[in-house]
């Protein structure tokens, strides 16, 4: 028969036995680097510290309760271990790569080393823990009064004993045990081989144990598994469920899935003492394999502990209660110390995790903040960082105990499900962390935070609702009166499961503000390198960032801060390599900035990457640096920006400059064409009216029959032709004096209406001789432009001669008219002639563009509406081509009128 | 490295469908009050859906390179 002092006595021992255990495991794979001790089976093994006494106890009173849904909590790790590939994968090579001594860690690190996030990350897990570490003491308090309670005698020495001071004594035992076992060294890489051995241990003894009972149960007792199904159909239990694969199965086998990245001391395990990535190819099948084997005879024990035991027994210790009702003291001995190994490996675990984020994330940041790191005996840091952890473990153990003194007596699995919740909320952060590189420290420090804050208010605080009367007001009305914030109807959300209505809402706010927070700030440099070094990781080759400059710290600097983390014989160690590496004596090593990165990690795998980075940059830039060397740093490279962005600004101004020669060197090449074009018509047009010349004066020289009339004639012709050659060649001059802005003369105010006249007074002659009229159209009176009057004369001559000389039409006539418009002296010269087609319209003022229709007869060299052009334009008008009021062509001019 | 692409492909497939598989609306194709051996229809599918993942994933993993043997510049995502 089993009694109480009887089981205490076997789990101290137990204890010791682990002891012994990590002692020489410790020293086994100090001595072995190829122990067995590392090996894939026992990292996998390790893992299991997963299945803790909600597992061993809480399960089968979570498929009492509620049937399958104790699936869920397996189920989703299996998932994530079976594409290990993917998360798991990256993050042990992350871990491996930046020397992550916890999740904490990992989270501060990849968010530009943040020692804000990073204390955000471990007062969450902290607080997120308690209630795990609670629900461990509560089963072992639990399955020692079951024990006392199963016989007559069996309470022995704890009569008298509640179970408040039973579970004090197993916290305190706890505490002490694991200050103990995980913190007698800070280690390399925050490892602990010999913990992990009694872990592996540990995990073995639970399956046995397990399974023992199971098949006992099952095979002993139930007469095997139909047998078992059949006898609960007839107890009136029911074995097939109408529905447990709602909102909550989904929500439970996230957190889970969670969970198993997220939980501090699954970290620790999977990522912080991984020796070998290719370990996690086996704890990729391995690890479900034992999950599926842990979970086999669950239902089954839980179906038969609901047939044969009395009313109102606690269904998560009938893993304990079934062999002891029936009296196997053995089997209830294996089955106690089962129960008592899941819930020792997770409180060992758990804390030591914890324990580090708290001393190397908000312990050690405010002692180096504080003080000098050079100050102190050599062993100082070291001998603070123990301290500190030993008292985190007690801190942790403490908060535990509290809660589950404050709490009322829920069953284990709803306690432990409070703990994912809460430790879920580092995921949406860590998965950006891994997969998007914009992920900021804004962003991922927002979404934690309000995730928490939401977890907190809808998940933590119920816990203490039968405790605290104000808490269940709360929950009944909503703090001060608000029912829009009810904890488990938050914001109106109502008719929903209290956990998935907590996880909704807190993951759902979480992703939100960790997408938004990161799409708004801006990362820093160092954020914006580490994201790609984690993100990147499998892209790159590992690199060294250049954190700090060289030459601001010498070796014996490095090393006085080396000695106090690390130990006189790793540091020692540390700078041998490297003095060797470099060909070197160790006291001529120079401090490069690659080994300073090196002694960096080195430093982050004791006391974190936030920490690290903060001592090295008090020795390295702070400490030997004075102000004015600073200064002087930050000027010179002032200068070397401003220098930069000069060269930049003038290298623009050189671009702009060689567009504008390019351009210009363009036109030029442009205005050389035109001037060869316009010579070749110079040419051609001088050359008709000499080539006659000449002829007819060869002619008149022939000594010949010509009589008086013939020679006049000729005589004539030739006079003819040199007074169109010196008409032309007067326009030609006139024209290019006027481009060239020679013939000037001074604008004055004319009557622009008596240019008018006059032009058409001496056109009269022209237009006698075709037989044609001006017909007038509307007329404006004298009115003012600013000009000079022959010149405007001379354009509206131009305009009615063309109007003239072009015009083939059967009753030619051209309609003259003037008016003032907006300001503006407006005259049209208008025609019935053929007009000017579409093609012609855009070259008709271009020099020696001539009329198709009108022949070569009309003697005119095509320059006439050039000149017009210029000169209404040095009046500051215009000329163009309108359409008309008859068939023909229109031209108007416009003048400015002066008031 | 198209055949390690393909490889990588099939193990993200086979956990998306494992979670496929044990979640609405697949299991309840399976949730209906028959007995195999004597066990309810939907426990045999659970265990068996997770037995399946188990030795899936040992068959993939084995095809899947080792970390200690692959170049440095390999692709993952």
């Amino acid at each position: 028969m089993l009694s109480a002092d009887f089981v205490i006595v076997t789990a101290i021992v137990y204890v010791g036995l682990l002891f012994i255990l990590a002692y020489f495991g410790d020293r086994h794979t100090r001595a072995n680097k190829s122990s067995f001790l590392r090996s894939p089976a026992v990292y996998t093994l390790s893992i299991s510290v997963y299945c803790t006494s909600w597992t061993f106890y809480g399960a089968v009173g979570n498929a009492a309760r509620s049937g399958l849904e104790f699936l869920t909590i397996y189920l989703g790790p299996t998932i994530v271990f079976v594409g290990w590939w993917f998360i798991l994968r990256k993050l042990v090579r992350i871990g491996r790569m930046q020397a992550i001594t916890s999740i904490a860690d990992l989270l501060s690190s990849r968010y530009g080393k943040s020692s804000r996030l990073a204390v955000l990350v471990t007062l969450i897990a902290v607080i997120g823990i308690t209630p795990y570490i609670a629900l461990q003491l509560k089963a072992i308090t639990a399955s020692i009064q079951a024990v006392a309670e199963s016989a007559e005698g069996a309470r022995g020495s704890l009569v008298g004993v509640d179970d408040g001071a039973l579970a004090f004594g197993i916290a305190a035992g706890m505490a002490l045990f694991t200050i103990l076992f995980g913190t007698r060294n800070v280690d390399a890489k925050e490892q602990h081989h010999g913990v992990v051995a009694a872990i592996a241990f540990e995990a073995v003894v639970k399956l046995a144990a397990l399974l023992a009972v199971g098949v006992f149960v099952t095979f002993g007792l139930g007469g095997g598994f139909e047998s078992i199904y059949r006898g609960a159909e007839a107890a009136g239990i029911a074995i097939y469920e109408d529905d447990p694969f709602g909102p909550r199965w989904v929500a439970m086998t996230v957190l889970s899935a969670a969970a198993i990245i997220c939980l501090p001391r699954q970290f620790q395990i999977t990522v912080v003492e991984n020796a070998n990535e290719d370990h996690l190819r086996v704890a990729g099948w391995a690890f479900p394999a034992y999950l599926l084997l842990m979970s086999v005879f669950t239902l089954p024990i839980a179906l038969y502990g609901m047939t044969v035991m009395p009313e109102g027994a606690n269904p998560d210790m009938f893993v304990l209660t079934l062999p002891l009702s029936e009296g196997q003291s053995g089997i209830a001995l294996l089955a106690f110390i089962g129960g008592f190994s899941s819930a020792t490996s997770m409180i060992i675990v758990a804390s030591i995790a914890l324990s580090i984020m708290v001393s190397n994330h908000i312990i050690m940041p405010i002692i180096l903040r504080s003080s000098n790191v050079g100050q102190g005996d050599g062993q100082g840091v070291r001998r603070l960082l123990l301290l500190s952890r030993r008292v985190s473990i007690g801190v942790i153990l403490t908060l535990g105990f509290l809660y589950f003194s404050l709490t009322g007596d829920d069953a284990l699995a709803p306690i432990g499900l409070i703990s994912f919740a809460g430790v879920a909320q580092f995921l949406p952060a860590i998965l950006a962390g891994l997969y998007w590189r914009e992920a900021a420290q804004r962003g991922a420090a927002s979404g934690i935070f309000v995730g928490f804050v939401i977890w907190a208010w809808t998940m933590f605080l119920p816990s203490f609702e039968t405790v605290l009367p104000w808490v269940s007001d709360v929950m009944e009305s909503g703090p001060w009166g608000i029912g829009f914030l009810r904890p488990q109807n938050l914001f109106g959300l109502n008719d929903l499961d209290p956990l998935v209505h907590s996880v909704f809402w807190s993951l759902l706010l979480n992703s939100v503000f960790l997408v938004i927070g990161s799409l708004v700030s801006n990362q820093s440099a160092l954020e914006r390198i580490q994201a790609a070094a984690f993100v990147d990781v499998f892209r790159r080759r590992p690199f060294a960032h250049r954190g700090f400059m060289p030459g601001s710290a010498t070796a014996n600097d490095l090393y006085f801060v080396a000695e106090r983390v690390l130990g006189e014989k790793r540091a020692a160690t540390l700078f041998e390599t490297a003095a060797q590496e470099r060909g070197v004596e160790p006291s001529m090593l120079e401090p490069t900035p690659e080994f300073i990165s090196r002694l960096e990690r080195e430093l982050a795998g004791s006391i974190g990457s936030a920490s690290a980075h903060v001592m090295l940059a008090k020795v390295v830039a702070g400490g030997d640096v004075s102000l004015e060397e600073m200064m002087q740093m930050a000027d010179e490279t002032q200068q070397v920006i401003e220098y930069s962005q000069e060269l930049e600004r003038t290298s623009a101004e050189l671009r702009v400059t060689a567009r504008k020669l390019e351009d210009a060197n363009a036109q030029l090449r442009e205005l050389d064409s035109q001037k060869d074009e316009f010579l070749s018509q110079v040419s051609h047009e001088v050359r008709t009216p000499m080539t006659s010349i000449r002829s007819f004066s060869e002619i008149l020289m022939e000594p010949g029959e010509l009589n008086d009339g013939q020679r006049q004639r000729f005589i004539s012709t030739i006079h003819n032709e040199s007074l169109r050659l010196t008409r032309l060649l007067d326009e030609i001059l006139d024209l290019s004096a006027l481009e060239r802005g020679e013939r000037s003369w001074q604008n004055a105010p004319v009557d622009a209406e008596e240019a008018l006249d006059r032009a058409v007074a001496v056109c009269d002659a022209l237009l006698r001789q075709r037989g044609m009229r001006v017909e007038f159209g509307e007329r404006a009176h004298t009115t003012m432009v600013d000009g000079d009057s022959d010149r405007l004369c001379q354009v509206f001559i131009n305009l009615i001669s063309n109007a003239v000389k072009y015009n083939d039409a059967d009753h030619p006539m051209v309609r003259v008219s003037s008016a003032v418009r907006a300001g503006q002296f407006v005259v049209e010269v208008a025609d019935n002639g053929p007009g000017i087609s579409k093609t012609d319209r855009k070259h008709i003022f271009e020099k020696f563009w001539r009329g198709v229709e009108g022949g070569g007869d009309q003697g005119g060299a095509g320059l006439g509406l050039a000149i017009s052009r210029q000169i209404v334009a040095r009046m500051n008008g215009t000329l163009e081509l309108v359409p008309g009021p008859l068939p023909g062509a229109c031209f108007r001019v416009r003048l400015p009128v002066i008031k | 490295m198209t055949a390690r692409r393909k490889l990588e492909s099939g193990v993200f497939v086979f956990a998306v469908f494992g979670a496929l598989l044990i979640i609405p609306p697949l299991v309840y194709i399976f949730n209906h009050p028959i007995l195999f051996f004597g066990i309810p229809q939907i426990v045999v599918y659970l265990f068996g859906v997770w037995a399946m993942m188990v030795i899936g994933t040992g068959i993939l993993t084995h095809y899947l390179p080792h970390a200690s043997d692959e170049d440095s510049h390999e692709g993952d995502e």
